[in-house]
């Protein structure tokens, strides 16, 4: 059902878990659904993320697209973050049962929640220092 | 590689050394077609006729003609349920089963329903047990068949077939139970029970895949499913699966003589399991019913855990389980059992099913929880699903 690439991931997450000091962490799903994802950054004063983490309750694909979502935004600016697509991750992917596709999508859409967790924060920060 | 256990045996069983030596001459010794009338199918012949007799004695039918052999549990629940319904169209239009039998005979219902019959889904209680009250109050006029499983496949719950079949017999109807489950597990007595039709699968009880059987009564009227040939009293066209058959009755035979102390054994591997479990997992609660279940199936639901994740680390440590039933287990849907017995969805997205066979030791158990534990504390160290987000 799945390949091997997927399952090892699965077994081996890279990027599981939180991550201490985080400014931005966007959360998707509900758990009636039967997945919920969320996807922590850690964004540096040049806008660039350095570090990025995941937690899932869900299905193996659910976990791989959350881990591989995280590999993809290391390293990468706010901007080209919010460029990542769900067809993106799929590629990494390799090869999804059609039915697991979503998952996919759910992981492009915690990575844009987090970076807009980011850039609110931000400005909440910015608004309190300008009262100050 | 390292270690393995199976522990998914009410998905299907491997054959007993018993059955497949039963089976072995019929491939190549005794190959003739059992309906020629020359010797060799007279061997054949005998052979059909031995495995016939003995799960008609093994089930307490009142002669060994009422059992019709089948390619297995599905194809004789699609003949129950479409036979018997199509045969006594002229009665009436309506058939009553429940939400949480298998597929094999809901989807028959479905395709009942859209050649325009009537069927009614009876609910079941938190425990899944169809409600006789309920059972008593969907009966209509035009019913003409009430199929209830004798022994749930995801959660071991065991319906009191014999109330049942007596209030349908009290309003004139027919009853066919899906025994699949229930065979070797608990005691099938046909005539006592009132049974009119039953469904039995030879590969969940160490007998072969692809055979299984319908008990008919003698005396309910049938529709053919299967036509082309004389074979089973003209009732189902086909040459015989001569070696899957002569498993089959060796199988059942086995199965119902060593009743008592298989059961005794899948207890206490049963009982072991569950107090090792809740001694060293929390958050886990057993779904079906607390007596009234079959000792080899356990249901249990992993709090904050995915049950296609945990399935899949199971089996990275070599240990075989399911997510309901093997049919279902591709699908994202929550299981229709676990959701009629109204399991709320993120218990029943947490729910896996261990069975058992009398071969598995306590050390395989032993094994089998710690890598349990392991497995699901990995996957909760790394959910995003909190303790504090349930209570």
């Amino acid at each position: 059902m799945y390949n091997g690439l997927i399952l090892e991931r699965f077994q081996n997450p890279r990027f599981a878990g939180g991550l201490r000091g985080a400014n931005g962490t966007g959360k998707v799903g509900n758990d009636e659904c039967g997945d919920v994802v969320k996807i922590y950054i850690l964004v540096d004063d040049a806008g660039i993320i350095t570090n990025a983490k995941f937690k899932a309750y869900g299905g193996v694909c659910t976990i791989v697209a959350c881990d591989i979502a995280c590999e993809l935004l290391i390293g990468k600016t706010l901007e080209d973050a919010l460029r990542i697509s769900n067809n993106d991750i799929l590629e990494e992917m390799r090869s999804v049962p059609d039915s697991k596709e979503y998952t996919a999508s759910l992981a492009e859409e915690a990575i844009k929640n987090a970076v807009e967790d980011y850039y609110k924060r931000k400005e909440r920060e910015e608004r309190k220092q300008q009262e100050n | 590689m390292g270690r393995k256990v199976y522990l998914d045996n009410a998905a299907t069983t491997y054959v007993s050394s018993e059955v497949l030596a039963e089976m072995l001459p019929c491939f190549n010794a005794i190959y003739g077609n059992s309906n020629s009338l020359h010797s060799f199918g007279r061997e054949a012949s005998a052979i059909v006729d031995r495995a016939r007799d003995r799960i008609a004695h093994a089930i307490n039918a009142a002669k060994s003609n009422e059992i019709y052999f089948t390619s297995g549990g599905t194809e004789a629940d699609n003949w129950a349920i479409k036979g018997l319904a199509h045969a006594y169209s002229n009665k009436g239009k309506h058939i009553i089963t429940s939400q949480i039998e298998h597929h094999a005979v809901l989807d028959a219902c479905k395709q009942l329903e859209e050649e325009g019959y009537e069927v009614t889904y009876l609910p079941v209680d938190k425990t899944g047990l169809v409600n006789i009250v309920d059972l008593i109050h969907s009966i209509r006029k035009d019913t003409t068949l009430i199929s209830i499983m004798a022994v749930n496949n995801e959660v071991g719950t065991i319906q009191n077939i014999k109330a049942i079949a007596k209030i349908a017999h009290d309003y004139g109807i027919i009853f066919h139970t899906d025994a699949v489950q229930a065979v070797g597990a608990i005691r099938l007595d046909v005539q006592d029970m009132e049974i009119d039709a039953m469904t039995l699968s030879a590969h969940k009880i160490f007998g072969p895949k692809g055979v299984g059987c319908l008990y008919l009564k003698n005396g309910i009227r049938i529709e053919s499913l299967i036509v082309g040939g004389s074979q089973e009293r003209a009732k189902r066209g086909g040459t015989l699966n001569v070696p899957a058959i002569a498993g089959f009755g060796k199988a059942v035979e086995i199965a119902v003589r060593d009743i008592v102390i298989n059961q005794q054994k899948l207890r206490s591997i049963r009982d072991y399991f569950l107090r090792s479990v809740n001694e060293k997992i929390e958050y886990v609660h057993l779904n079906g019913h607390p007596q009234q279940k079959v000792n080899g199936i356990v249901n249990l639901s992993f709090e904050m855990v995915d049950k296609e994740s945990l399935l899949m680390l199971l089996d990275m440590d070599g240990v075989a389980v399911s997510t309901g039933s093997a049919c279902t287990s591709n699908s994202v849907e929550p299981s229709h059992v676990l959701k009629a017995m109204g399991i709320e969805d993120v218990l029943a997205n947490g729910s896996i099913r261990f069975s058992f066979s009398k071969n598995i030791s306590k050390s395989d158990i032993d094994y089998v929880v710690e890598v349990l534990e392991k497995d699901v504390a990995k996957l909760r160290s790394i959910s995003a699903l909190t303790k504090a987000g349930r209570k």
